[in-house]
């Protein structure tokens, strides 16, 4: 992850929620939406086991995570956005040695669980500045929880399988999207007004794009992350 | 005093090496890979610095303290279809030689099957903590006893008699025999955590079960790349996993130990493989939540030639406990302590001498403590107790360390 986007995701977090669109409204019976395609024009390879000359046998299989999946979002949300946050829950699970999802976006106040679906011990945890936590080891079959009250990135690690990791991106408002397989989103509910739109993949974000949506319209955008 | 050094030398390390943000990851977060992930190239790199080591308690070597030293491993794994890896690890210690450490193909005869052969300088096949001498496997700072501290036993040069050997005791770091070699060096420790062993190797697991055997040269004190005695040990390790967590080891190791020089000069020719290193190892770790928790006991006897009164009382046995235990305080910030004892069987030496253990017994209490200031960038302190019952050497020091360890 480099400099520049975290200052750019932290930046968009704190600013979120103090500047406000002022042609913008929840309140509005008529909403939009905005979809498009994000482009990887960038190839993204999983990160690969630590070469184990230690170990004294081949490593078991492993499932690969998907990195195609992109997040797409709004720089700076409609008044009203952050009031309408009620809690909820994600999971993120720990199977065949990867986090499924691999990036997960979430709403300040939702929980994510983290179940264990392997036969082997994982140990979830996270130093990153917005939710620093440390799960502990735990076993097959159970599952530990996280509540995220703070916006910002969380990177996501094992602290026993070190090619274990995942994202999960805290929003404080509702108005992002990830994209599916195709690399196609749509962001849903969003009101009336002037927004800066950014893509982002696997710590790589795009240049902000500004749109206009207009009440009850489908407005198309497209990115291209390289 | 000694606490504040170390901690002003870790937080100075932390310093030089923190990036600007504990997002932004500067440094590599994770092993280098090429043509498609079939070459991995991962590195460990661990800079310690501690107390100056009077009594010799942390020496490796003549030359090398554990507690002073910039350690940088390269690993590579090479991928060379579904039967075929190809291992190596290079190591430099205080930006000296740069050293093969682990040079081996991993043969898998059945792509479905978890059989493995391992053929050249392969990982140990005894004990637990042979394999996760890493910086970042390692709670604490030093090593247990039993894989670093260096007894009176060479292989290449051995005692006249009894009082010979009580004569030298505590002085492992540079001894001396007047059979063999007979110029100074360093004695052994039980098994040595700062060597591969060369030869062939086969490792089969189950979910529950893994097991290991193997036919090396030298034995796990002295493991060598070539042959010194005509003799091949043979090394077999079994662990079960019965649940998540529960980790329960055994391990047995024997061969021949004495040079064929030492052993010619002290009773003749022929009898090289008569004098042999015979170990046995247990251990267990159980981890749940924030604990984590170790112990291994090694067990080691050597059978040396005799030559002449008073006898040496056969086998020379060496057994060493260590107990440690880890605990995290917060994300990121653990505390740790291991409680560890050496001990040796007695001989009888001149009367002046009386009965005393061959060497003379140590204890080591360290505690400590690590904080990562990014996943794979993890800052210790420790500050360990060293207590010697006998010997020439210091027998009591208190020594304090830092060290910064880094991985990818």
């Amino acid at each position: 992850m480099t400099i520049r986007t975290v200052i750019s995701f932290v930046s968009f977090v704190s600013v979120a929620s103090l500047v406000f669109e002022p042609r913008a409204s929840l309140q509005g019976p008529r909403t939009a939406s905005i979809r498009g395609h994000v482009e990887l024009r960038r190839v993204v390879s999983a990160a690969e086991r630590r070469p184990g000359v230690a170990e004294l046998g081949t490593p078991a299989d492993r499932d690969r995570p998907d990195l195609r999946r992109s997040v797409v979002y709004l720089e700076s949300a409609p008044r009203g956005a952050f009031e309408t946050n009620e809690g909820g829950r994600a999971v993120m699970d720990q199977r065949n040695e990867t986090f499924v999802p691999h990036v997960l976006a979430i709403t300040t106040g939702m929980t994510v669980d983290f179940p264990n679906s392997d036969r082997f011990y994982h140990n979830v945890f996270s130093l990153s500045k917005t939710q620093r936590f440390d799960l502990g080891r735990y076993a097959a079959g159970r599952s530990k929880s996280v509540q995220f009250d703070r916006a910002g990135i969380v990177r996501v690690f094992c602290d026993i399988h070190s090619h274990m990791n995942a994202f999960i991106l805290v929003f404080s408002h509702p108005f992002y999207a990830m994209t599916d397989a195709d690399g196609r989103y749509r962001i849903e509910r969003v009101p009336a007004g002037i927004y800066n739109v950014v893509a982002w993949n696997e710590g790589t974000l795009s240049d902000p794009k500004s749109v206009t949506v207009h009440d009850g319209a489908i407005t198309e955008l497209d990115f291209s992350l390289r | 005093m000694k606490v504040l050094r170390a901690v002003a030398f870790a937080a100075c390390l932390t310093i030089v090496l923190t990036p600007p943000a504990a997002d932004a990851q500067i440094l590599p977060s994770e092993p280098f890979s090429f043509a498609g992930g079939r070459v991995t190239i991962g590195g460990d790199v661990s800079a310690t610095f501690g107390e100056l080591d009077p009594g010799w308690f942390d020496y490796t070597d003549y030359q090398h303290s554990a507690l002073r030293m910039l350690r940088i491993d390269v690993s590579t794994a090479v991928n060379a279809g579904a039967h075929v890896t190809l291992l190596a690890q290079v190591r430099t210690e205080n930006l000296g030689m740069l050293r093969p450490y682990g040079l081996y193909a991993r043969l898998r005869p059945w792509a479905k099957r978890n059989v493995d052969i391992n053929v050249g300088r392969v990982p140990p096949t005894f004990g637990a903590f042979s394999r996760r001498t890493y910086a970042n496997d390692n709670p604490l700072i030093g090593y247990p006893l039993a894989y670093q501290y260096l007894t009176t036993m060479r292989p290449d040069a051995v005692p006249a008699n009894a009082a010979e050997l009580l004569d030298r005791r505590s002085s492992g770091w540079r001894v001396r025999y007047t059979l063999g070699n007979q110029q100074p060096d360093r004695g052994v420790p039980l098994v040595t955590a700062f060597r591969y062993d060369t030869g062939v190797q086969v490792h089969a697991e189950t979910a529950r079960l893994r097991g290991t055997a193997a036919v090396t040269t030298g034995t796990v004190a002295n493991p060598l790349f070539h042959d010194d005695n005509s003799g091949q040990q043979i090394a077999a390790r079994v662990e079960a996993r019965p649940v998540a967590g529960l980790i329960l080891g055994a391990s047995g190791a024997r061969g021949p130990f004495v040079g064929a020089t030492a052993a010619r000069g002290a009773v003749g020719d022929g009898h090289d493989r008569e004098f042999t290193q015979t170990a046995w190892g247990g251990d267990v770790e159980y981890s749940r939540g924030h604990y984590l928790l170790r112990s291994e006991t090694v067990v080691s006897d050597w059978r040396l030639p005799i030559v002449r009164p008073p006898l040496l009382d056969l086998p020379l046995r060496a057994v060493s406990t260590s107990i440690e235990g880890r605990y995290k305080i917060a994300p990121g910030l653990y505390a740790a302590a291991r409680v560890d004892h050496l001990g040796f069987s007695e001989i009888t030496g001149t009367p002046a001498q009386g009965t005393l253990p061959w060497d003379a017994p140590v204890t080591r209490v360290e505690i400590g403590g690590g904080f990562s200031i990014v996943h794979n960038l993890l800052a210790k302190i420790s500050i360990q107790r060293n207590t010697r019952d006998g010997g020439r050497a210091k027998r009591r020091d208190t020594l304090a360390a830092g060290q910064l360890a880094f991985w990818f």
